[in-house]
């Protein structure tokens, strides 16, 4: 497989950009003749409303990926944050904005866990996260009790859809800090690193860049975000659910892969994984419209990701 | 598949293929007609109703959802189906997008099986704000959330408590006071659980029997084999074991057997299923009840059509529990 290019550039291909955008229209424009509700703007909204938690995901987790790791624990990690915002509201009564605030700390501190022993101790990073996928879980539901908590429209402000505009401030957040991930990729010097300790640990070196510091960084911004996630459920929500987050690990990994980022490394946009989870939304919104059996749901979508990443290669052998 | 034209499983079975084949070049013609506005609904249209599942993959919600669609398939004037479930029990994030995306697909009326009874009733505030009228089946939402919210959503289900008595009581007539018993608890936390344990306690107490044990052996045949054997061992006089499900009441027989007490230890359990059914024409189990699994959501299904002819108000109904004997085996 070829990888993005040497110059420590991010590869931000506007080609492939295009390629998921066409499979996109094709999608939509399939759903909405299968099913004309599909265009109603009520729809559209729909999906931009529901993916904010999706998409921050997939932001962290292509950061992680462009450095050659990978993080098992988000949707762990959004479980814990939930439980602990959960619990702050909740049982402390503590005012929101902290309450978000410790959400943040827990899913950094757990990012920064994930990053120190993997890149300390050498070990993989699926291993160490694997760990943390686990025990997470295991401290979501110690906090919670493994109660789901009601916390009423405290934090409705996230979630509902701002007049006129029909997308929720959650959805512009997430847009916010999907163009500042690309931000960070395209324009600065840690974008640069990522890359270069991505495609190989020796030219970092020779570049004067510390490959553990860089992947450090990349696992806490990715832990971040899960927490960010974990709030973007909860608002959803209006509840503190300390299963929230199950299995969402793997949409955001099929989100950065099917935009087209590399799983050794070294290769992979925001932009690209954002599409991506435009690509899974549509998706499931569309097939659930329409009333797909549940078997048909699951073919349909592991079609998709594995077409796309087809496509993908397919591509690029051919430039 | 039902070999029926407008069966909407199958008809969305080919939707999608035809997705995945090309965004759409092949496909049916047909997407059903759209029934007007959600808000002010034209009584005349056919209502369409979303039914949303938790794992269909559960032999038990599965059959929910089968029965739903046969009950469709019979009455294909009167409304239009629309079936979805999640792909793990706990996934309430996808369970509340599914509401959402309900809502703007313009279904009229929602039957749902919430995934979590607290986590559901926000998403579910949001589909009634539009207009859409909600039913809930199998897991009853949190009443006190439900108070917070000020929504009313009716619940339609069987009385576990009452039907549990029933089997109780026709196994408490058959024992002298001051017999031991002992109950087998599904998981504790679940709402069902509690419900038939205490339709079984009072089945025991108003008999005056003498509850020894009352333990939880999580709804599965092999722990309540284990639980089971203890409790005989323990309790040589122990005259009934009353089971929360019948994979439980399986595993107490079989431990009733090991220790040699078979038609000395009586057994009932709950939910009818075939196993159970056999031993009981056997005369090995006395009895089980029946909550009519396959028609839970049916009844959900004929709620909502009621509600939206405003024929009934937002007030739970009760779903029918039978005791089941010998007598009313064939």
């Amino acid at each position: 497989m070829s990888r993005g290019g040497g110059d420590g550039r991010p590869q931000f291909s506007t080609g492939q950009l295009g390629g998921l955008l066409v499979v996109l229209a094709l999608m939509v424009a399939g759903f909405g003749w299968l099913q004309p509700r599909f265009f109603s703007t009520a729809t559209l909204a729909l999906v931009g409303n529901q993916i904010p938690d999706l998409a921050v995901l997939a932001c962290g987790m292509t950061l992680v990926m462009v450095a050659g790791g990978i993080d098992l624990s988000v949707g762990s990690v959004v479980g814990l944050s939930t439980a602990v915002l959960g619990h702050c509201l909740g049982e402390w009564n503590w005012p929101v904005w902290t309450g978000c605030l410790a959400a943040l700390v827990t899913g950094a501190g757990c990012g920064l866990l994930n990053g120190t022993v993997s890149v300390l101790a050498g070990i993989p990073s699926f291993i160490v996260t694997l760990g943390m996928l686990e025990a997470a879980r295991g401290g979501a539901y110690l906090i919670s009790g493994s109660q789901t908590r009601y916390l009423g429209d405290g934090l409705e402000g996230l979630s509902a859809p701002i007049a006129g505009l029909n997308l929720s401030p959650s959805a512009l957040l997430a847009g916010l800090v999907v163009l500042a991930g690309q931000g960070l990729q395209s324009f600065t010097a840690l974008g640069r690193r990522l890359v270069a300790v991505g495609e190989n640990d020796q030219a970092a070196w020779r570049m004067g860049v510390d490959p553990k510091a860089v992947r450090i960084i990349a696992f806490a911004l990715c832990g971040v975000l899960a927490g960010l996630a974990g709030m973007f459920q909860t608002a959803r929500l209006g509840s503190a659910d300390p299963n929230a987050g199950i299995g969402m690990e793997l949409g955001a990994i099929a989100a950065v892969v099917i935009g087209g980022a590399s799983p050794s490394g070294g290769r992979g946009s925001v932009l690209g994984s954002f599409l991506g989870v435009l690509v899974i939304a549509v998706l499931q919104t569309g097939l659930a419209q329409i009333g797909a059996a549940d078997p048909v749901k699951r073919l349909v979508t592991g079609g998709v990701i594995v077409l796309a990443v087809l496509a993908d290669a397919w591509r690029r052998k051919a430039r | 598949m039902h070999g029926n034209r407008n069966n909407p499983s199958r008809r969305a079975t080919l939707g999608a293929l035809a997705v995945l084949a090309s965004g759409a070049t092949v496909g049916l013609t047909g997407c059903g007609s759209q029934s007007g506005s959600v808000a002010k609904r034209d009584k005349s249209a056919k209502p369409k109703i979303a039914l949303v599942m938790k794992s269909l993959a559960n032999e038990f919600f599965g059959t929910m959802a089968e029965g739903a669609k046969k009950h469709q398939a019979a009455n294909p004037g009167k409304y239009e189906l629309i079936v979805n479930g999640i792909p793990d029990e706990r996934d309430v994030t996808r369970q509340s997008a599914l509401v959402a995306e309900m809502v703007a697909q313009g279904v009229d009326a929602i039957v749902i099986a919430p995934a979590d009874s607290k986590a559901l009733a926000t998403p579910l505030k949001r589909a009634a704000e539009k207009g859409v009228r909600i039913v809930n089946i199998d897991n009853k939402l949190d009443e006190e959330v439900l108070e917070k919210l000020k929504l009313k959503i009716p619940f339609v289900g069987p009385n576990n408590q009452a039907g549990a008595q029933k089997v109780g009581e026709y196994l408490a007539d058959k024992l002298s006071p001051g017999s031991e018993v002992a109950i087998l608890e599904g998981v504790v936390t679940s709402f069902n659980s509690q419900q038939r344990r205490d339709g079984f306690g009072k089945a025991i107490f108003q008999s005056r029997l003498k509850l020894v044990k009352s333990q939880s052996a999580q709804w599965e045949t092999g722990p309540a084999n284990q639980v089971a054997a203890s409790i005989l061992a323990a309790n040589p006089d122990l005259k009934a074991i009353f089971c929360c499900n019948d994979n439980m009441a399986l595993g107490a027989l079989a431990a009733v057997k090991a220790a040699g007490k078979t038609g000395k230890v009586q057994i009932v359990g709950f939910d009818n299923i075939s196993a159970v059914q056999a031993a009981i024409k056997a005369g090995e189990i006395l009895a089980t009840a029946d909550q009519h699994g396959d028609q839970l959501a049916v009844f959900g299904i004929e709620t909502a059509l009621a509600l939206l002819d405003d024929k009934i108000g937002e007030n739970d109904k009760e779903t029918p529990v039978d005791l089941i004997t010998r007598e009313k085996l064939p």
